[in-house]
């Protein structure tokens, strides 16, 4: 590894990845890379029906083919196990969910048997000789008809609603009577997509029976929340269960609902007789069964105005679409409110929150959370209520956002953003794309009859969630705060090595860790050795510990600062034995033996390797008042939150708050359709950057995920639950070949809630489909249409444009005038 | 994905002859494209075996068929459920006859309900492949009760 200290300091240097040494030479150790002795192969069978009875599983054909093992059948599975726990309070709580489905499939896709064979091929083979006899039943694919209850999908809840609450601060009322204006708008949709990650969800499971254990080698990223829900399913004590996680081609939150085919993994491998049990999903599986994001409606809304277009306050009713089960939901409906106004002033505001379960593929945390629904929400109404009242956009932003020497700024709801200036991201954005000049050739192209528009997006991507408000969707769920466990030591010959509880996806904490150790040894990075991935049976993990919600910069690497104090503070008390000194006389650095410690006045030295010695292997030279150094120190951070207030909804919901500004120019093609992004700029604020060159490449995943989500990628069912995006054919994930050039510019307002006044980072929160819809309908608001949709592509913008079957304003937006 | 078809057409026999003709297997089923073979369970039910080839979703697909509604001479409708290759299908296919001089008048409906891969991967191809079959099926049907002529 290459690269240099800024200013004597490791933390804030462009060092190159660390990992990408044994990645980008074809080294990285997969799950897929695992080959393990008698292993077998696992194969779903599932469903073609989004909504069916099982009326029987006839699985006789596939286990007579030669090198089939066994198999396992969702009754077969009830009958040994208890129901995944729920997050969902009472009815929902009541609900019977299994890794494969029981007595009924509610979407399609859902696996429903499983077969486990010598080889890959043969259990697909198998698969196909597995006969389910379903009775189809009438299928529910909207949210808002789900609520209508007039069909069921989980008789056992009694009803389709998973959640429903109403946020309300300030006054509401109050501020509609005293608006100057008022605007409604109908409706707007946030549609459905997913994260495309290179390398899909991917097991192995071993129930090995000699110690009751069960042992994982998977990719899921959020292993600790994994292994409370496979614990209480399979009925074993969670120290039990090993866990290990090694490099992840990607998540982006959506391998955190991974459980369910962990878990099948486990008890196949246990009928199995104990042998290994590998399970890779392909990539028509991961599209219509692994996860989806959620899917949102928002109706009846209000927006109250000043004579200046300042808004002052905002009633709505969302409802959110989970999909069939309800698994790491009904979460999703409080994550939004961590960016209750968004990057805006207003304090009035009542949202009418439900949400419903349908005959869809599950959701899962899909980048940006809940949060980008909710952001995307409040920058269509900002442009909208721009776009009536005849002010610019950027006008109309600035008119509104939260000011800099407000920060820190409490929301209505009580989230406390730490630092941000979103005025300062605008003004950098603007100079970055060229802002006049693109409004001059706009004009020009107007003239010409050209749909060319320009969309500011401005977003947050919160990191570092308080779990306490899980106490406000289910007041028994006993959860929160946050934490993050990291372990560093000195190893028996004297090599640092530094654990984390996290599991990397292509985050960089390997590098970003041995960074900071760096700093607080004043060592080089390369004589560090990070041990990323997440293995439960290393003991540094906390309940918390994964790899989700744009936190790692904060908790993740305060744990690694923490653990590293530690370790330097036993190293110096060591020293101080053996140099014969205080420890005001020590000082720490690269000697020509490596690491070592520096008495100041004799220059005289010990190496890592001597201090480590006589801790693991010459221990008789220690006085007994050293007896408790160890040279191995675990640390685990805590976030400084509270207990929300469950009744009022009101409390911190996360740490930090990294915000993103982008800016799109686009035209829309007359005869086609096809609307091509001109220019983009991405301006992003993680406060201070760890590793600048790592958050900009985050911050170019990011902005390519929320392009092809805003253009490209929808997934669509039709009226009886088939997803029609079940391939890439149809589901046209982004790639480099329709990947615009994005510019990039930043501005670091550091958080005061971290050490090193680093924000978590990662997730983006979408900003490029807010900032798509923007100019989109900055193209199109003289042709009278609304954006209405957060997905747009030829085929949408034709039916609205051309048939007028959605986006028509005279349908969607009313303004009431009052002074 | 569900495809809705509907038409009607006129055959030189009589209302008994062609409601005979429908709704028995034998004659019937062998008329649908890419027939491969029945078994007939009693006189309602049967099963048929029809190639399928869309894209590379290609395999045979067994579709269990029950007489749903026989009303001699005026209507009867069959429905339908089989499987193929991680897909489903549920059909429904009605016929009501009506005297048109001194031949019949057939005004026949077909619905077809697809699910799973089949729908998934092929949606797009299926409702103009679904319309050229059923086209095919009613052209063969119109061809074999004017050859028992």
């Amino acid at each position: 590894m290459s690269g240099a200290a800024q200013n004597g300091k490791w933390v804030g240097a462009n060092l190159p990845r660390k990992e990408d040494n044994r990645l980008l030479r074809g080294r990285g150790k997969f799950i897929d890379d695992i080959k393990l002795y008698g292993m077998l192969y696992l194969k779903f069978v599932r469903s073609p029906y989004a909504h069916a009875r099982i009326a029987s599983v006839d699985t006789s054909a596939a286990e007579v083919l030669p090198g089939v093992v066994c198999t396992l059948t969702g009754a077969e599975i009830a009958t040994q196990t208890n129901p995944f726990i729920a997050i969902a309070p009472e009815p929902f709580a009541k609900i019977k969910d299994y890794p494969l489905g029981v007595d009924k499939v509610r979407y399609q896709g859902e696996p429903v048997a499983a077969v486990v064979a010598t080889s890959p091929q043969i259990a697909e083979d198998a698969a196909e000789l597995v006969r389910v006899d379903y009775q189809p039943l009438d299928v529910i694919v909207d949210a808002e008809e789900a609520l209508n209850e007039s069909l069921l999908l989980h008789e056992e809840a009694g009803t389709n609603q998973v959640w429903r609450g109403v946020f309300e601060y300030g006054e509401v009322e109050k501020a509609f009577e005293e608006a100057a204006r008022i605007v409604r708008i109908d409706h707007l949709h946030f549609h459905r997509f997913s994260s495309t990650p290179l390398e899909n969800n991917a097991i192995i499971g071993q129930w090995d029976a000699k110690d009751d254990h069960v042992y994982y080698w998977c990719n899921n990223s959020f292993p600790s929340f994994a292994i409370q829900f496979l614990a209480a399913h399979l009925g074993i004590r969670i120290d039990r269960i090993r866990v290990q996680t090694f490099d992840i081609g990607g998540s982006f939150g959506i391998k955190i609902t991974s459980y369910p085919q962990m878990a099948a993994c486990a008890l196949a491998s246990k009928k199995a007789g104990g042998r290994p049990v590998k399970w890779i999903e392909t990539r028509s599986e991961h599209n219509i069964s692994s996860a989806h994001g959620n899917e949102r409606t928002f109706r009846d809304t209000r927006v109250a105005l000043d004579k200046d277009g300042v808004i002052t306050a905002i009633t709505s009713r969302h409802i959110d679409d989970c999909g069939a089960y309800p698994r790491y939901e009904p979460l999703g409906c409080v994550i939004w409110a961590q960016v209750f106004p968004g990057v805006y002033r207003f304090k009035n505001a009542r949202i009418d929150f439900s949400q419903a379960v349908t005959n869809k593929c599950p959701v899962g945390p899909n980048r940006g959370y809940s949060r980008m629904q909710h952001l995307w929400f409040l920058e269509r109404i900002v442009d909208i209520c721009a776009h009536e009242l005849g002010l610019p956009a950027d006008e109309m932003r600035l008119r509104n956002y939260i000011r800099p020497e407000e920060f820190p700024y409490t929301t209505p709801n009580g989230c406390v953003y730490d630092s941000g200036d979103y005025a300062k991201m605008l003004r950098a954005g603007k100079e970055r794309i060229g802002w006049d000049d693109w409004k001059k050739k706009q004009a020009a192209a107007r003239k010409e009859g050209r749909l060319m528009g320009i969309g500011i997006g401005t977003t947050l991507d919160s990191g570092t969630n308080n779990f306490g408000q899980c106490q406000i969707v289910n007041p028994q769920a006993p959860f929160s705060g946050n934490s993050q466990g990291a372990n560093c030591k000195l190893d028996i010959h004297g090599e640092v090595v530094v654990a984390v509880g996290s599991c990397p996806q292509g985050q960089g904490h390997e590098t970003t860790a041995a960074q900071v150790v760096a700093d607080v040894l004043n060592i080089h990075p390369d004589v560090i050795a990070v041990r990323t991935g997440f293995d439960t049976e290393r003991n540094v993990h906390t309940g918390a510990s994964g790899t989700y919600a744009s936190q790692f910069a904060v908790s993740g690497l305060s744990a690694v600062h923490g653990a590293a104090q530690k370790l330097k503070g036993e190293l110096k008390r060591l020293a101080g034995f053996l140099l014969e000194t205080t420890e005001e006389n020590l000082t720490l650095g690269m000697g020509t033996q490596g690491p070592e410690i520096r008495r100041k006045d004799s220059g005289k030295s010990v190496n890592y390797w001597q201090l480590a010695n006589v801790v693991n292997m010459n221990s008789a030279v220690l006085p007994s008042e050293l007896y408790d150094v160890t040279l191995n120190c675990r640390y685990v951070w805590r976030a400084p939150f509270k207990v929300p207030d469950k009744e009022k909804k009101f409390g911190n919901l996360s740490l930090t708050y990294a915000s993103q500004l982008h800016i799109a120019v686009l035209e829309i093609d007359r005869e086609t359709y096809i609307p091509a992004i001109l220019d983009y700029v991405a301006v992003d604020d993680s406060g201070k950057a760890i590793n600048p060159s790592i958050v900009e490449g985050q911050v170019y995943g990011a902005t390519a995920h929320g392009i092809g989500a805003a253009l490209l990628e929808s997934c669509v069912y039709d009226a009886v639950g088939n997803m029609l995006t079940a391939t890439f054919s149809d589901y046209t994930p982004i790639t480099a070949m329709n990947m615009p050039r994005v510019k990039y510019a930043h501005i670091e307002t550091p958080s005061p809630h971290s050490y090193s006044g680093a924000k978590g980072m990662g997730e983006g929160g979408a900003a490029p489909v807010h900032t798509i819809s923007a100019a989109l309908q900055d193209a199109l608001f003289s042709s009278g249409i609304i954006i209405e949709d957060s997905f747009n592509n030829a085929d949408s913008l034709y039916r609205a444009i051309v048939a007028k079957e959605t986006c028509q304003r005279d349908k969607l937006v009313r303004i009431e005038k009052r002074a | 994905m569900a495809i809705k078809l509907g038409g009607e057409f006129e055959v030189p026999r009589r209302l008994e002859e062609v409601y005979d003709f429908l709704t028995d297997p034998q004659k019937f089923a062998p008329l649908l494209p890419d027939f491969q073979g029945i078994a007939v369970q009693d006189d309602r039910h049967f099963t048929v075996k029809v190639n399928v080839g869309i894209s590379y979703i290609k395999g045979t697909a067994e579709v269990k068929m029950e007489l749903a509604e026989a009303n001699r001479p005026r209507r009867a409708q069959y429905k339908g459920q089989g499987s193929v290759a991680g897909g489903s299908v549920s059909l429904i296919a009605g016929f009501d006859l009506a005297g048109a001089g001194s031949g019949t008048k057939v005004s026949w409906q077909g619905e077809a309900q697809v699910f799973g891969r089949l729908a998934s991967v092929a949606g797009g191809l299926l409702e103009p492949l679904g319309k050229k079959n059923i086209q095919k099926l009613i052209d063969a049907l119109q061809a074999a009760l004017a050859a028992q002529l």
